[in-house]
């Protein structure tokens, strides 16, 4: 398993294109894996057999550890041979029903932050129901695994099924025969008389309001990391958002220009209303060195550079990759590097070490090109703020002299950690951005 | 204690000697010779006979036991066989003289006994008089088996019936004295006045004196003996029988022709060893037994020590003796020396004594040596002898063949029927033809009439409840029914710790003492094994008693008597016999950890006793008038929390007439939808208050149900009960390990397995001691708990938070530290 990445110390196995057996050519692609998150493929170094494979999909793999053996058929692999075969770090995620706590193994208690081990089990173990609430429910034709139990320990007891039933039409005799025999149910309000629900009402179960119409998936390592840092953000940190708009005429006049200037071939780069706004945002955090920071707890720690994170929406979930010394590019090479990055993200190769929060010093989130007009971006801790940026919409402006017109206008919604940062401050820095906005230099 | 006899301190305190007369030992010597004059040579003979005839009858079972047969023919009995070998003498002279009005009790050891007073019943009874036992005796049963083939005169039947029925009894044939189910420690035959032995060393130490309490209540003729073993003499309910008996009250405080003393004569069949222990030199301190009299009472009991080797000893000793307890002097106390050579079992290999000792004894036989005598003096011949001895062989070897017969002796076909013989199920106004013996009429007494102006049902027409002093109380409603059973059975008796003039601890029996005669409403000593003990008796012969135990924890104090003979002897006898016992027994709160035990559970455990817990007046009353009609033992609980308590359920009011409540009907005290309260005994009233609050802070209803008594327990108001709710406590005073609750909640789970939402839940007091006072609401089962149990068990309940733990945890916590 290679090591991707500094902080990486294990890797999860996807997908396992080729088993034991098989015969492989170098360049064949072994199996794909994923970190917190990137995914990845591993191809053959070389051509041979696949001896062994000491690993399944889904498990949980230390780097550097061997995954499979390729070699000639009759080879000596005992050597290479895991001593403890299958090694993972960590038993198989649970399946929707288990019956047993998952027993983490004591490598999962590694201090590694970058390493999330999913803990909890998906599913609260065995279901219980009471007698009484089985025979209620059975004898009601009323499918049990929606419900969740309020008695002593999750129990399913009366009550419970009693308020299922409240929410499911009362049923005809044949209709609850129908119920119990075949996988059917009744859908929304029945036709018969007082609303009970006919032989006819019943269609095979999809209806959400009572009867399964979900299915429990695992959700994947990026979504998990995902889950705990926003949730994590939210409640460990003091984050409030400002809003204001900048006049916008200055970029978009700009960026008319660099689209001719594009097709006319003089520059080689599209430069987007993104890239000046975060341009603009470099050049106010130069002078707001309070805002370029992290929040430590005991400390503050102020960066000489910016480290730009721009958030990109993926597939696979929410990326930010950062680019490093963002302050020293021109707006050309910023444009340039955020496509680079942004392209690898979709693609899912990109490098791990550029995604982790930490290499970031402030975060840039786009929302404008959905026509979002204001949101509340969540702070990307540790750092000590975010910028969201929003659509243009035309606002009046009073251009002096009494004169009014409509002046597009962009939004830009800065959430900071009041930890770090004060309102006044935060202001101000919000401010000095839309200042940059307004007086954006030409980079034609 | 009676006011009119008075303590003087100046006489108390006077210096002086207790003073003790000379006790007899082998004080009579005369042989046969001597003694021409007062028998006639066929009595001489029959004594001889009688022996012989027990003699033969035990070493046949000791063959049995130890070799496996008897003349050739091959027998297994696995049952016990406790065998007299040589001491036949004191059994013929204990009996000799008894009719089939004196009662005899006996123990382990008593087949000789139930032969000894058979044949001298046979001997006094008319030929009439013996067809008419024989024939109406289990329907002519067992006459019928000995009478086939059969040409001999009545008495030679009735010899036949009577060795037969005790054979097939110790044999365990349904066709058995009592059908087989008392077997060779139980046997017994009332008609001839053999009443129980007991397998209990000294089980007849009391009852045998109730039976002469019994005898002497209701003018019964006869006296009762008490055999029983020298060992026998350091159990400490065979003291209490002889410290009851020779209460000073008979002679004092009884009146007219009640007064004097008990016809009980205690015969110590002294064979000198309990089991393997010498009680002379070795277990015992008293040197002669006899001497134990002369710590009992002035008359020393009459003691006196018998040669019980000689049978013409022992029978003049009983003449005299029958003289003391006519004249009302008893009660008596023999100490019968005897020896035994077979051992205490077929097991004991006698590794306690020398071969010496057995063989001096064996050379002094009493039957060998009482022969030689009618030799001597010419009463008989030896070929006279060696007939009676060929006959009585060739009897036993007959009967012996008859009750190993399957055939015609079969074991019980039907064990079942052994069901129907745990209680006898009767409903008996009276136990006795005569007028009861009162002091004044009912409605004179002033209790009844204070009762009379009470209010017989808690609150007025608006709710509001009347003045504890205004309303009718639980302890009235014990009394209303007691009084009218006083009033129409002369037989019932009540006693127990300070039950006259103090009017019992708890007041029931207030305004009894001005209505009732000493006999019938008296004070026992402080022995809790002599009142239980003596009840039986008492029941026994015939008569209708209420024995209490003013603490439930006293209970312990007469363990035998409850556990042992109370709730056995119904179905022992093969139903032979009623035991209409109505032990009242007190609950207690407040005096901590000896005082404050529900013991229901304990009761209940045990087969044979019917046991109710009524907790209001209406209930009390009602199910005291069924157990007080009906004829088995009952153990009636009361609770000391609420002797004062008004009826609050029955809306007419307890009624003032007469009324059954059926026992094992619990009652719906409140009804309900949500969840359903069983209770025993006091702890409804914390249900109910439960329930209050579950109701007004919780929306649930819950439905509570008393079950006033726990043995017999009818369980079809439950399951509806838990069908509709779903939900169960079952709740009680008593500590939750082992209790009764347990063995309910089993049976709900079992029974309403399909119905129930959650487990059943069992709701006892902690496995502590009972606290004081101060600290009983963190020992019994408070209102809150039943919150707790429903929210940590049932269902939780919305924002509250439990007081008491009742988690899995705690659960298991609490058993592996048996707390």
């Amino acid at each position: 398993m290679p090591k991707q990445g500094q902080s990486v110390e294990s890797c999860i196995v996807n997908e396992l294109k080729k088993k034991q057996g098989d015969t492989v050519k170098k360049g064949d692609i072994l199996f794909s894996y994923e970190t917190d998150k990137a995914s990845f493929e591993e191809e053959s170094p070389v051509d041979g057999v696949v001896l062994a494979c000491f690993f399944n999909e889904g498990d949980e793999v230390p780097v550097l550890e061997n995954v499979m053996i390729i070699g000639e058929p009759g080879e000596d692999i005992s050597a290479l041979a895991s001593p403890e075969s299958p090694k993972t770090a960590q038993v198989e995620t649970p399946k929707p029903t288990v019956e047993t706590l998952p027993t983490i193994s004591s490598q999962a208690h590694s201090r590694d932050a970058a390493r999330h081990v999913f803990t909890q089990p998906t599913a609260t173990g065995e279901t219980k129901i009471s007698p009484r609430a089985k025979n209620l429910a059975t004898s009601q034709a009323l499918d049990t695994t929606a419900i969740s139990g309020t008695g002593p320990q999750g129990r399913i007891i009366e009550r419970d099924v009693q308020a299922a039933l409240q929410n499911r039409p009362k049923l005809t005799p044949l209709a609850r025969k129908m119920v119990q025999e075949e996988d059917v149910q009744p859908q929304n309000s029945g036709t018969g008389l007082a609303g009970q629900a006919k032989s006819t009402d019943l269609a095979a179960s999809q209806n959400a309001v009572y009867s399964v119409d979900y299915e429990d998936k695992k959700i994947s390592n990026m979504r998990k990391l995902i889950a705990k840092s926003m949730h994590a953000s939210l409640q460990n940190s003091a984050q409030l958002t400002h809003h204001l708009g900048a006049d916008a005429r200055r970029i978009l006049e700009l960026r008319k220009q660099a689209k001719v200037a594009l097709d006319a071939g003089k520059i080689s780069t599209n430069i987007t209303l993104n890239d000046m706004v975060c341009s603009a945002v470099i050049k106010a955090l130069k002078q707001f060195p309070n805002v370029n920071t992290h929040f430590l707890g005991d400390t503050i720690r102020y960066f000489n550079k910016v480290h730009l994170g721009l958030a990109v929406d993926t597939e696979r979930g929410l990326m930010v990759p950062v680019i490093r010394n963002a302050d020293d590019l021109s707006i050309i090479g910023l444009a340039n590097q955020f496509k680079e990055v942004a392209a690898a993200c979709r693609k899912g190769n990109v490098n791990p070490e550029i995604l982790v929060a930490e290499a970031g010093t402030f975060t840039v989130s786009n929302l404008g090109n959905y026509g979002v007009e204001m949101f509340t971006p969540v702070v990307n801790l540790p750092q000590s703020a975010i910028l969201g940026v929003n659509t243009i919409i035309p606002r009046p402006k009073d251009l002096g002299n009494g004169v009014y017109a409509f002046v597009p206008y962009i939004g830009l919604s800065l959430t900071y950690d009041h930890r770090s940062l004060d309102g006044g401050e935060a202001t101000r820095f919000l401010k000095q951005i839309a200042i940059e906005i307004e007086n954006f230099e030409s980079f034609l | 204690m009676p006011k009119n006899q008075f303590i003087s301190p100046d006489e108390a305190r006077k210096p002086g000697f207790v003073e003790f007369q000379p006790i007899p030992v082998n004080q009579y010597q005369k042989t046969v010779k001597e003694e021409r004059e007062n028998f006639s040579d066929d009595e001489l003979k029959a004594i001889y006979h009688d022996m012989a005839l027990i003699r033969e009858f035990e070493t046949m079972l000791n063959l049995i036991k130890t070799k496996g047969e008897y003349n050739g023919t091959a027998y297994n009995h696995p049952g016990p066989a406790h065998l007299s070998i040589g001491q036949e003498s004191a059994a013929v002279g204990m009996a000799w003289t008894l009719t089939v009005d004196d009662f005899i009790f006996g123990s382990h050891r008593s087949h000789g006994e139930i032969l000894a007073k058979g044949m001298s019943a046979i001997h006094q009874l008319s030929d009439d008089e013996l067809t008419k036992i024989m024939d109406s005796f289990f329907d002519g049963l067992v006459v019928n088996i000995v009478k086939k083939d059969f040409n001999g005169t009545t008495k030679e039947l009735a010899r036949r019936f009577l060795v037969y029925g005790t054979l097939a009894e110790i044999f365990a044939r349904e066709t058995g004295f009592n059908k087989g189910l008392g077997g060779s420690m139980h046997a017994f035959f009332t008609p001839f006045g053999v009443y129980p032995n007991n397998a209990i060393v000294g089980g007849s130490g009391d009852i045998a004196v109730g039976a002469a309490l019994y005898k002497k209540v209701n003018r019964k003729p006869g006296l009762v003996v008490a055999n029983i073993g020298d060992a026998s003499m350091a159990c400490g309910p065979v003291w209490e029988g002889i410290t009851f008996a020779a209460m000073d009250q008979f002679k004092h405080l009884w009146e007219g022709d009640m007064k004097g003393g008990l016809p009980v004569i205690i015969n110590i069949m002294n064979n000198q060893y309990g089991m393997g222990g010498q009680t002379c030199g070795e277990t015992m301190g008293y040197g002669i037994a006899a001497r134990i009299g002369a710590g009992v009472n002035a008359e020393q009991m009459h003691a006196e020590r018998v040669d019980g080797y000689n049978p013409l000893a022992v029978i003049d000793a009983y003449k005299r003796k029958r003289q003391v307890i006519e004249e009302k002097n008893g009660p008596v106390l023999l100490d019968v020396l005897t020896y035994r050579y077979s051992g205490h079992s077929p097991s004991d290999a006698s590794s306690y004594r020398t071969k010496e000792e057995v063989e001096a004894w064996e050379a002094q036989d009493c039957i060998a040596s009482f022969g030689k005598q009618l030799i001597d003096a010419g009463v008989a011949m030896q070929a006279d002898l060696d007939s009676i001895w060929s006959d009585i062989k060739s009897l036993i070897y007959d009967m012996f063949l008859m009750s190993i017969n399957d055939e015609i002796s079969p074991v019980m076909k039907n064990p079942e029927i052994i069901a129907d013989m745990m209680f006898s199920n009767g409903s008996v106004d009276s136990f006795s033809d005569a007028k009861p013996d009162v002091l004044q009429p009912l409605e004179e007494n002033f209790r009844v009439k204070k009762i009379a102006n009470k209010e017989r049902f808690a609150f007025d027409s608006e709710g509001k409840p009347f003045s504890k002093m205004k309303q009718y109380q639980y302890r009235d409603a014990l009394f209303e029914a007691i009084m009218d059973r006083f009033y129409k059975d002369a037989s019932l008796v009540a006693y127990g710790e300070e039950n006259r003039d103090w009017g019992g601890a708890f007041a029931v029996y207030g305004g009894m003492t001005e209505a009732l005669p000493y006999h019938r409403l008296f004070n026992s000593p402080i022995s809790e094994a002599s009142i239980i003990g003596t009840a039986i008796g008492y029941a026994m012969c015939g008569g209708r008693v209420i024995p209490e135990i003013m603490y439930c924890d006293f209970l312990g104090r007469c363990g035998d008597e409850v556990f042992n003979q109370l709730p056995k002897w119904q179905a022992m006898s093969g139903n032979v016999l009623k035991i209409p016992v109505v032990v009242r027994v007190s609950v207690g709160s407040k005096y901590g950890a000896q005082h404050s035990q529900d013991w229901t559970s304990l009761v209940a455990q045990i087969p044979g006793i019917k046991v109710v817990f009524p907790v209001t007046p209406y209930d009390a009353k009602g199910l005291m008038n069924t157990a007080l009609q009906g004829t088995d033992p009952v153990v009636f609980f009361e609770s000391q929390r609420i002797y004062d308590i008004g009826e609050q359920f029955h809306k007419e009011g307890v009624p003032t007439g007469y009324y059954e409540i059926p026992f094992g009907e619990p009652d719906v005290k409140k009804e309900g939808k949500d969840i359903t309260f069983l209770t025993i005994g006091h702890t409804l009233y914390p249900a109910l208050e439960a329930a209050k609050i579950l109701e007004e802070k919780y929306g649930m209803s819950a439905e509570v149900i008393d079950a006033r008594g726990l043995v017999p327990f009818n369980y079809e108001k439950v399951i509806a009960s838990v069908k509709k709710t779903g939900k169960i406590i079952v709740a009680s005073d008593a500590c939750t390990r082992g209790s009764f609750l347990n063995d309910m909640a089993a049976t709900i789970n079992s029974l309403c397995f399909d119905s129930l939402d959650a487990p059943v839940a069992v709701l006892g007091s902690r496995n502590w001691i009972t606290p004081a006072y101060e600290l009983e609401q963190a020992f019994f089962a408070q209102p809150s708990w039943f919150l707790d149990m429903i929210h940590e068990r049932i269902q939780p309940l919305n924002g509250y938070i439990s007081g008491e733990n009742f988690t899995d945890n705690e659960m298991i916590r609490r058993a592996k530290h048996g707390i």
